[in-house]
Order: structure tokens, then sequence, then C-alpha cells
């Protein structure tokens, strides 16, 4: 009761605090662009600019220079599906790696032989950098989106089924045992006990997946990225087009933001009793 | 409906570094069944690992262990247990943590439902049917534990220090409704507790372990639970007295 009061007090100060320091950012920023003290000018966009490449980048757009070319958007795409084409890339692999990699952590968390066995291949896995492994992948399944949620899948699932393990051995043995002195048969203690139990333990390494997954996919993507914000990011840099690619750094990492925020909401609505039982 | 529990040449010890640590010496026992017992001992005597053997949850270094005629090999539907610490799942609201024992036997919804809500009011906590265990007071949640294994309808009823955590207000009110819960229902029970009032109190038969390796050392019928009376007529009868000071002078010689 005290923390609800205490969250009511600190709400409307911390969006106060945010808004002052955004204000102070921009300011800042903005005097830096005007300044212009690196040459050429091009390299500190001011924040309308940037701004400016957003808007152009989601809107039919005239390509300028005295050229009378209206284009679609950026590489003939919107900013924002360039960003939906990353998106589904995480959806694809995060979804592969949850389908594959809780069954999996089930299975070793419960069996302990199996836990043994495949349990270093997965820590190795996991301690890979994935784009290690990306050239490997383009050889065996080509340049396009096929290597890439190949990629995210295999970024995706060793945290998953390390959490799921991890939650399968936390489970408290007196929770087994009432369940069996209910007439649980093994197949019950799975559904009814160990998966649910297990449930706060899978959202936080899907957590753990997604942001990692977030950060390969932008990187996978420099390589035949296009359409990708990924892909964007790194072209728009290469072609001085700056002020595009802060854009596309900034939708980056707000989108990042964004996808912990949902995660943690589905976490509110799915384990309400996380940290209290 | 109420089955027995009968214990013979039971032994038990522990694999410890250095060899193997004795824990249960030679235990014969015969529960009747409809008996309340209670066991009474210091803390660290192995009274929860003989609980945990008839529970189903330990395998018995040596002896058997059978109920209603019937060797104990695992945990079972017939023998029913109230955790020291509340084992309530905080995925399911109260009722149907209430409900899993039908549930798990395949019990249509409705049915289950009705089940939960008649332990549920049984216990006093029909008010608490949607809440989450968690949002329960430590003396509810006991509530609620019990109401589960009850909806179970198990033979025999095993219970680890359900009050130990609580508060002395609390747990002499669980108390009384213990005892009356058992005069309705006619369950064996199996009543463990480091409280020599407790055991007294409820017990129809009280027992006394020793210090490890643990054995019986006092087995008394008590009358008091088994007659008519009242809760606090029962505290303040002047045998109550004497028979705790028998007990107290047996964990503690």
């Amino acid at each position: 009761m005290s923390s609800s009061h205490l969250e009511a007090v600190r709400g409307p100060r911390r969006w106060l605090g945010l808004l002052a320091s955004l204000v102070v950012l921009l300011a800042v920023w903005s005097v830096v662009a005007a300044a212009d003290l690196v040459e050429p000018h091009y390299l500190t966009p001011s924040p309308l600019e940037v701004w400016d490449a957003f808007v152009r980048a989601n809107s039919h757009h005239a390509v300028g220079g005295g050229v009378d070319r209206v284009v679609r958007g950026e590489e003939n795409y919107y900013l924002w599906e360039h960003l939906v084409v990353s998106l589904r890339r995480i959806g694809l692999g995060l979804g592969l790696g949850v389908v594959v990699g809780v069954p999996l952590g089930l299975l070793m968390g419960t069996v302990r032989w199996v836990g043994d066995l495949a349990g270093p291949y997965v820590d190795f896995l996991r301690s890979l950098p994935p784009l290690a492994y990306i050239g490997f992948l383009v050889a065996w399944f080509g340049i396009y989106d096929a290597s890439k949620v190949w990629l995210l899948f295999l970024a995706a699932f060793p945290p998953i089924t390390l959490a799921t393990i991890n939650g399968v051995r936390g489970v408290r043995q007196d929770q087994l045992n009432a369940a069996r002195s209910l007439g649980a048969s093994g197949l019950q203690l799975q559904t009814q006990v160990i998966i649910p139990a297990t449930l706060p333990d899978i959202l936080s390494g899907l957590r753990v997946a997604v942001g990692f997954a977030w950060t390969t996919v932008v990187a996978a993507e420099l390589v035949n990225g296009l359409p990708g914000i990924g892909g964007l990011a790194y072209l728009s840099g290469t072609q001085n087009k700056i002020a595009l690619s802060v854009a596309c750094i900034l939708v980056i990492g707000l989108t990042a933001i964004a996808l912990d925020a949902v995660i943690r909401t589905i976490e509110k609505l799915v384990v309400p009793w996380r940290g209290k039982a | 409906m109420s089955k027995g529990i009968d214990v013979a040449g039971l032994e038990h010890s522990f694999r410890a570094r250095g060899g193997a640590v004795p824990a249960l010496d030679r235990i014969d026992l015969a529960i009747e069944p409809g008996e309340l017992v209670t066991l009474a001992g210091p803390s660290g005597c192995g009274k929860t690992t003989f609980l945990r053997m008839i529970a189903g949850f330990v395998a018995p270094s040596s002896g058997t262990i059978t109920v209603g005629g019937t060797t104990v090999r695992g945990p079972g539907v017939d023998r029913g247990v109230v955790f020291q610490q509340p084992t309530l799942y905080p995925w399911l609201d109260v009722r149907r943590n209430v409900a899993l024992g039908p549930k798990l036997r395949g019990v249509g919804k409705a049915e289950r439902r009705a089940t939960a809500d008649r332990y549920l009011s049984l216990v006093g906590l029909s008010d608490a049917a949607d809440r989450r265990p968690y949002e329960l007071s430590g003396g509810m949640q006991q509530r609620a534990q019990i109401a589960r294994v009850l909806a179970g309808d198990p033979e025999v009823v095993l219970m680890d220090e359900p009050y130990g955590a609580l508060d002395a207000l609390t747990r002499e009110r669980l108390q009384n409704e213990l005892l009356t819960l058992w005069r309705e229902t006619g369950k064996t029970i199996l009543f463990i507790t480091h409280s020599v009032d407790e055991a007294v109190f409820l017990g129809s038969r009280v027992l006394v372990m020793s210090p490890r390796p643990g054995r019986i050392v006092l087995d008394e019928k008590v009358p008091f639970s088994s007659r008519s009376l009242a809760p606090d007529e029962i505290r303040a009868l002047p045998e109550f007295a004497e028979t705790a000071a028998r007990v107290r002078a047996a964990i503690a010689p």
C-alpha cells in the first residue's frame, strides 16, 4: 500500500524529469548542430533535420537537387516498413526460440541425464556472439531471410532454455509433493505444477532473448539487410545521409525500449504472483 | 472410510559425510481408524521424517508402513498432507486450489467447484474463494490448505506442524476449528507439533519422540478431545495440566 502511494507521487515527477532532460538534450543538440563545430555540415544534423529525414523516409518525396523525380520512402520502402520487416524477423526467430526452447528446457530440467548431456552445448551456444556464425548460416541458408531467422532463433533459444531449466529446478519440492498426494500423475505434475511454476522464469528468459535478438538483427542486417531498419541505418551512414542514419538509430533504440515494455506488461498479466509467493 | 496406520520395525538413517546418521530407531506403532494422534518431540528428532515416510515422500531404510492394510510405496490420495509452509499454488485462486484434488481425479467442473465451496465454507473461507493465496494471511492459508486436503477426501490426514508459524491467537482458533473438523469428519489424523499444549489439547492420543535417533518414548491415550467438551473447558481441566506435565517430562527428562 505504501509502495503504490510512492508510485503515485513518483509517476508524474518521473515524467516531468524525463521531459526536462529531453528539452535540455534537444537544446544542447541544436546549439552544437548550429555551431557547425564539425565540417562538413551534414555530419552534425540538427534535431529538425533529423525529424525532416524521418518524415521524408515515411512518405513519397522529391529526390531534390533539382531532379524532378518522386520516390517512395527510402530504398522503395517507408521507414516504418523497414522497421516492420526487422520486427517480423525477430518475431519469427523468437517464436521458434520459444517453441523449441521451452520444451527443451522442461525436458532438460526434469530429466537429469538429458540436462547433463545437452547442458554444455546450450551453454556454449549462449556464450557465442551470434554474429560469429552469420557467415556459416549464409553459406547454408542463403543471403535472404532464412539465414537471418536462423540466426535469431539460435540467439534466442539458449537464454529461454536456460531460464526454463532454472525455473524447473527451482520448483519447491513440497509443491510437487502436495500435488502427488492429491493424486497427480507424472503428466499432470508437468502441466498443473511444473509449467505454471516455471512461467515467471520462462518470461524472464524471453525478455533476455528479446533484447539479445534485437541487437543481433540490427547487426545482421549489415549484410543484405534491405528492407530492414538495421540495414537502412547502415546504408544511410555509408551514403552520408547522416540525418536519416540518426533517425534510424533513434527508432531502433525506442523500439528496443518498447519491446521490453511489452514483455513486462505480459509478465504483469500472466504472472501476477511474481515476487509475492 | 477412515483407515488405520501400522508401522512395523521402522528404521531410518541419512547418508552423510563420514557414514550413516541414524534418524529413526525401531518404531512400532498402530494408529486406529478415526484417532487423532499428536506426535510431539524436540526439533530435529525425526518426527517430520517419520511423517514424510507415511506420506510416501521418503522411503525408510528398513521396516514397513501400511495404511488400511496397503503398504506405502509412494504418495497417494489415501493420505492427505498439510505442510508446515502452505503449498498453495499462486497461479490458482483459492477455490481452484481447493478443487485441485477432484480436478486431478477427473471430476467435472461444476461438481468440483461445488466440492471446493463446501470445504471452503467448512473452514470459514467462503469469502476468500476468488482471491489468490498470497493475498491471504498465514492462518487463512493454512485453512485453505486444510480445505484442499479434505476436498481430496483422504482416509488419513498427515499434518506437519501446520500451526508452527502462526501467532498465538490464530493458532488457538485453528486448533479449536481442527477439533470440530475432526469430530465432524471422523478422519484419522496424525498431527506433528513441538508444542506440548497443542499436542495434549488436540490429541486423543499423544506420542512423544526422543531426540535423534527418534524413538517413541511416551504413548498415552488422552480423553479430552474425544469428549464433547468446548475447547476452553478442555484447556481449563486440571487433568489437562497434569497430562501436559507428563508429556513435557517425557520430552526433556
